[in-house]
């Protein structure tokens, strides 16, 4: 899929700049290669394949190797933007929306939202303008923005919410307060962070979370069936 | 009083249809995350009438699946088929009744749903990656032409997906949720309970992918600040994931100072 819109997004630029039937129809076959990278960061690879198409069709860089930074670059630029976007930022934002839900309030979609689309949006557009400029430098990349930092500071962030979202469990919304009414709150919220660590412990031994979903739901049966709940 | 009267009828197919377009935000176009669990619930909820019932699903799935990431070649659960399903089915099977136990047992369900929506991920994504070869043009044809119908046809299959999906798997749910409102009330009870205790196990997802370690120190700050500022000393819930975050982050900066 990546390969199409990568080809459909260059196509504008290659219908202005390949007035001649014949080589726009070449330089369309040559964006239709395999193309697979993370799909923020191939703005900067777009903006990239631009400036480069650009100095062919102008005669200025008639050797230009689109193919070659296209393929130089968009492995490394699907790590750096999946560990980033899908493994920091995304969580992060989850974390946040989740604490204002459970804290009652109606609007944590929005505030997921807000917090992603400010990166992603802001990135996105920043990087087609940096990979336009730099030509496809990745070090100009690497030096203005540092991923992998801030995908380390997100993760500690997230982390911490997520502890605090634990620490508050007896003041959860209605709908996800727990039926334990002997139990102080305190005990309640060490009760909720053991089970939550002992699941961590059951996915790191090689449970995946749908089965232990099911595991739950057999727990949950069981309890009512003893009168626990 | 049946299943399937006019009006279920017409809201499966509004769900469908709208779960489709959803959908398209999830790879196929621009990925702004309206297709996210936390995003697709409410909107699926908001749209049947129910917003409340469709943030708690989203909630609660979103927690569960957000680190399930699509690296290289590897598919993921498609969780905006699950949060989008299991909302439709809670609001449209719950049918007045006390709506947590069938919101528990239509989760339950999505584990089931699993394969089905990974399977046809993948077979969808197989047939557009014989787009490309599709797209070249050919000499003497107008350039762009065969890309450009390719690339719409591309998204239109992935529409496609999950309309199809939705129309086949709505029934079946509702079946199975109109015969849950006939087990004992225990079982009934028993799926409350199981709501209540997915969000632990959502945030256990989360933390096993973010950090090595089980018990990360992090994780610990975290809760003994809640526990401590928010159970002790009664302050309010944002309040303290407020200074919760702060203090993580002067903690961050301190460290990164002394290295």
């Amino acid at each position: 899929m990546q390969t199409l819109g990568f080809a459909y997004a260059m196509l504008p630029a290659l219908r202005r700049l390949y007035p001649n039937g014949d080589e726009l129809t070449s330089r369309i076959n040559l964006h239709l290669e395999y193309f697979n990278t993370q799909p923020y960061l191939a703005s900067f690879i777009l903006g990239a394949a631009v400036r480069l198409e650009e100095g062919r069709a102008s005669g200025r860089n008639r050797d230009a190797d689109v193919r070659g930074m296209k393929a130089a670059l968009m492995a490394a630029l699907g790590a750096l933007g999946d560990s980033f976007f899908w493994g920091a930022l995304k969580p992060f934002a989850v974390a946040a929306a989740v604490a204002v839900f459970l804290a009652g309030l109606w609007w944590a979609p929005l505030v997921f939202l807000v917090i992603y689309n400010i990166w992603h949006v802001g990135l996105r557009v920043w990087l087609l303008f940096l990979g336009y400029e730099s030509g496809g430098d990745a070090v100009s990349l690497v030096a203005a923005f540092n991923f992998t930092k801030l995908a380390r500071n997100l993760k500690i962030m997230s982390l911490s919410l997520l502890g605090g979202i634990l620490g508050m469990l007896p003041l959860w919304r209605a709908e996800f307060r727990l039926p334990v009414p002997v139990a102080g709150p305190f005990a309640i919220a060490v009760g909720g962070l053991a089970a939550t660590l002992g699941m961590v412990l059951l996915l790191r031994a090689g449970g995946t979370p749908a089965k232990l979903m099911f595991g739950l739901a057999v727990v949950c049966v069981v309890l009512a069936f003893l009168g626990a709940v | 009083m049946a299943i399937f009267d006019t009006k279920t009828l017409t809201d499966i197919i509004l769900v469908a249809l709208a779960g489709g377009i959803i959908g398209l935000d999830r790879t196929a176009a621009g990925q702004f995350m309206f297709s996210q669990p936390i995003v697709a619930g409410p909107l699926t909820g908001w749209m049947l009438g129910d917003a409340t019932t469709g943030l708690i699903i989203g909630i609660v799935l979103e927690l569960i699946w957000v680190m399930d990431i699509p690296v290289g070649t590897f598919v993921p659960a498609d969780s905006t088929i699950l949060a989008v399903w299991a909302t439709a089915v809670a609001v449209l099977g719950s049918a007045g009744r006390e709506p947590l136990p069938v919101i528990g047992f239509s989760l339950l369900l999505t584990v089931a749903l699993i394969p089905a929506t990974m399977r046809a991920d993948g077979f969808i994504r197989k047939w557009n990656s014989r787009l490309a070869a599709a797209a070249e043009p050919t000499p003497g044809e107008h350039a762009g032409r065969r890309l450009s119908r390719a690339h719409l046809s591309g998204i239109a299959v992935f529409f496609l997906k999950s309309f199809v999906l939705y129309l086949v798997l709505l029934p079946l749910g509702l079946i199975a949720a109109h015969l849950f409102s006939g087990l004992p009330m225990r079982f009934q009870g028993s799926m409350s309970l199981f709501v209540k205790l997915l969000p632990l196990l959502g945030i256990a997802s989360v933390v096993r992918r973010l950090s090595i370690r089980t018990a990360d120190g992090f994780l610990l700050i975290g809760f003994v600040t809640a526990a401590t500022i928010g159970l002790a000393l009664r302050a309010g819930f944002l309040l303290v994931m407020l200074v919760a975050a702060t203090a993580t982050w002067v903690g961050v900066k301190y460290r990164e100072g002394r290295s």
